[in-house]
């Protein structure tokens, strides 16, 4: 298992704190933000691979809080959890760049795989942004 | 009970039509029977008075003639010529060819016979005329005409004498009135009729043909009464005088119409007679009553045909009325039944809404305790494995309750309805490979029908696929070992049919309402959710069809799913 840096958002304390505590456990490095703005906020700041994010939150809801980080760092993996579901939002999510959308309630292993999957997704990725950016510089005299 | 309800609506607007054409109709005919018996009688009144005025005018022709007859015999021949006795023969025969001259007398002026021929000269030997009343009449104004007096072997005779210019004789005659009878009694009007001619004092001078001796009371206060040309109405007994109304252009006619009987009276002679004609009404009326029952007849006929469509538009539009009302009635259950779905759907999604949070806590602190029991000392903690079984069993169940509200909520792996080209059948038959194994288990045979050449449509097959499957899981359930359930597809009216039907007991009548509802299931608690079905017609209604069940007359239930044929934009 990978070590990378995943962002817990959601106003619930009690899931926030079990989450984290359960994802520690397993190596990896996670953080807690209880709305959407605290979520903005640790992100300009913290390094972070994937975020999962509630949808249903007072203030900032969910999917504002994806669309500002879609656009703030796009690179940033966005996995969607929710006990407030409809199909509605799951696709609206997706539409808006959303890595998945997951139900709860969820057992640790499957939401797991689903943060790993979305890690590997941001990874390849840089990995590509990499590449371009040694080939740009390959490419110029030195 | 409705149907009495309309029974009576239609008991009342057949009610009121019978009397909306009665009545009117009732009426018609005692107004047009009425006016067509007044008409009737009209005509009567005036025939008679035109028939009467004609006998008039016969009667006083004849009386002139005599009168003439007498008169010419004074103009031509003196009174020494006429004095003589043979002389007298020779006229009485020449003049008495039709036999209507009885006698012929000359008196000379103070009133002392002359000359006589006829029957009665015994008796009239040197009789002295000097005082008789009409002897002075004759003098006096040169003709006189007497009443009808029962002479010679009883036949009725009058006289008619006329004095010459000089005054110096008279001639008489006695005429035999027979022929004026018969004059009088050719009239005709009708077998009950009378005709008849009375002087001033009511004394018969012709023969009534009813048998009448004397007249009348009535008649008699007719005599009495006529003046001009009044028309009396018989009002309470007692006659009153009307108002004036010529009945024909001669005046002198008076029409007394009574209950039974019209009667015309008229003076003839100068006021010395008067004439009775009398016809009885309902003789006179057979004409009007054809007329009358013809028109009845009609009338009913009409009515009858009018009321007959009256009835058959009542039950036309009465049966429309029910119809509707019907129609509307089962709308607003539909209104109701969708309102409760709806309501119900909302409920149980805030429902969902509420308990997967919770379900997430449990799963995620059991899970934490199960992760950090491991790493006890196995000694140490005595009920390890009862702890770990037990963890996981709670697992379970809030996974399980996790279906559940996720089910409720739509959700599906596949989030969005993406619609494909779907092959129903292959569809069909994928879904029974799921199930295949746990049929055979229980000797459950699937007949499939598919039609051939069923054409793909767009939709969301994975959606579908969860309702066939719902629908057949369903079926195994219900007919247990040895069952057999039948599948068929088809094309009808343009859309596609899925037939999903088992041999099992069927669906209770009052189930058959509610078997979509959310939460609604006949298994035992724990084996069922009572959402499958719920689920299943909201996909299917989301993709545009229609799910219905029903029982099969071979037994059993039926679920059919009709969808649209949206053909994919390019074919297969």
């Amino acid at each position: 298992m990978r070590e990378f840096n995943v962002l817990v958002v959601d106003d619930e304390q009690e899931f926030r704190d079990i989450t984290i505590k359960r994802l520690e456990k397993r190596g990896l490095k996670v953080q807690g933000a209880e709305s959407g703005e605290k979520a903005l906020q640790i992100l300009e700041h913290s390094y972070t691979d994937v975020v999962l994010l509630d949808v249903k939150m007072p203030g900032l809801d969910g999917i504002e809080t994806l669309r500002r980080i879609r656009s703030m760092k796009p690179l940033v993996e966005v996995v969607l959890l929710t006990g407030h579901a409809s199909v509605d939002s799951g696709i609206e999510g997706m539409k808006l760049g959303a890595f998945d959308y997951l139900m709860k309630p969820i057992e640790l292993e499957p939401l797991l795989e689903k943060l790993a999957d979305a890690f590997e997704k941001k990874r390849l990725h840089q990995d590509k942004i990499e590449q371009a950016q040694i080939k740009k510089n390959m490419s110029k005299p030195a | 009970m409705e149907n009495n309800y309309y029974k009576r609506v239609w008991l009342r607007l057949i009610g009121v039509f019978s009397l909306l054409i009665t009545v009117p109709v009732a009426i018609l005919v005692l107004v047009t029977t009425n006016s067509l018996r007044d008409a009737a009688i009209e005509k009567v009144e005036i025939s008679l008075g035109r028939l009467i005025e004609h006998k008039k005018d016969v009667i006083t022709l004849y009386l002139k003639e005599k009168e003439d007859l007498l008169a010419m015999m004074v103009g031509m021949y003196p009174i020494s010529y006429l004095g003589r006795q043979e002389n007298l023969n020779t006229l009485f025969m020449a003049v008495n060819k039709t036999g209507s001259i009885v006698d012929l007398h000359v008196i000379d002026s103070s009133g002392k016979q002359l000359a006589y021929v006829g029957p009665y000269a015994q008796s009239l030997v040197g009789k002295s005329y000097h005082d008789a009343q009409w002897f002075q009449d004759v003098l006096i104004k040169g003709s006189h005409v007497s009443d009808v007096f029962l002479g010679f072997r009883k036949i009725p005779h009058f006289v008619v004498a006329v004095s010459d210019p000089l005054k110096t004789y008279v001639l008489r005659a006695t005429i035999n009135s027979e022929q004026f009878n018969k004059l009088l009694l050719s009239t005709q009007v009708g077998p009950h009729g009378d005709t008849f001619i009375v002087n001033r004092d009511g004394t018969l001078q012709t023969p009534s043909r009813a048998g009448l001796s004397e007249l009348g009371n009535e008649d008699r206060l007719l005599l009495e009464h006529h003046e001009g040309t009044a028309i009396f109405q018989r009002e309470e007994d007692v006659f009153v005088r009307g108002d004036d109304k010529v009945v024909d252009d001669s005046g002198g006619t008076s029409i007394s119409t009574r209950e039974e009987s019209i009667v015309a009276t008229r003076w003839v002679k100068d006021g010395q007679w008067c004439l009775f004609v009398k016809a009885l009404i309902k003789d006179s009326l057979g004409p009007f009553h054809q007329v009358r029952n013809n028109i009845i007849m009609v009338i009913i006929a009409t009515s009858v045909v009018f009321f007959a469509i009256a009835v058959l538009l009542i039950n036309y539009f009465l049966k429309r009325i029910e119809g509707e009302d019907l129609r509307r009635t089962e709308l607003g259950h539909q209104m109701v039944q969708m309102e409760k779905m709806a309501t119900v759907g909302r409920l149980a999604a805030g429902i969902a809404h509420e308990i997967n949070n919770p379900l997430q806590m449990i799963t995620s602190q059991a899970e934490w305790i199960g992760e950090l029991l491991p790493e006890e000392e196995p000694g140490k903690v005595k009920n390890l494995d009862e702890y770990l079984k037990a963890i996981a069993q709670i697992k379970q169940h809030v996974r399980r309750a996790g279906t559940i509200t996720h089910r409720l909520l739509g959700f599906s792996r596949k989030i969005s309805a993406e619609k494909e080209n779907v092959r129903i059948n292959e569809l069909i038959e994928e879904t029974i490979s799921f199930v295949e194994k746990e049929a055979g288990y229980n000797n459950i045979s699937i007949v499939r029908t598919y039609a051939e050449d069923l054409p793909g449509i767009m939709t969301d097959g994975p959606q579908l696929q969860q309702v066939f499957l719902n629908l057949i899981n369903n079926a195994i359930d219900e007919v247990g070992q040895g069952g057999i359930i039948e599948i068929r597809t088809e094309v009808q009216d343009n859309k596609l049919i899925a037939e999903f039907a088992d041999n099992g007991r069927g669906i209770k009548a009052e189930n058959l309402k509610r078997i979509f509802d959310p939460f609604f299931t006949t298994k035992d608690p724990g084996k069922g959710t009572g959402l499958g079905l719920y689920i299943s017609y909201d996909i299917v209604k989301k993709l545009g069809g229609t799910i219905s069940v029903a029982n099969r007359n071979s037994g059993g239930a039926v679920f059919s799913i009709v969808l649209p044929l949206t053909k994919p934009g390019s074919g297969r």
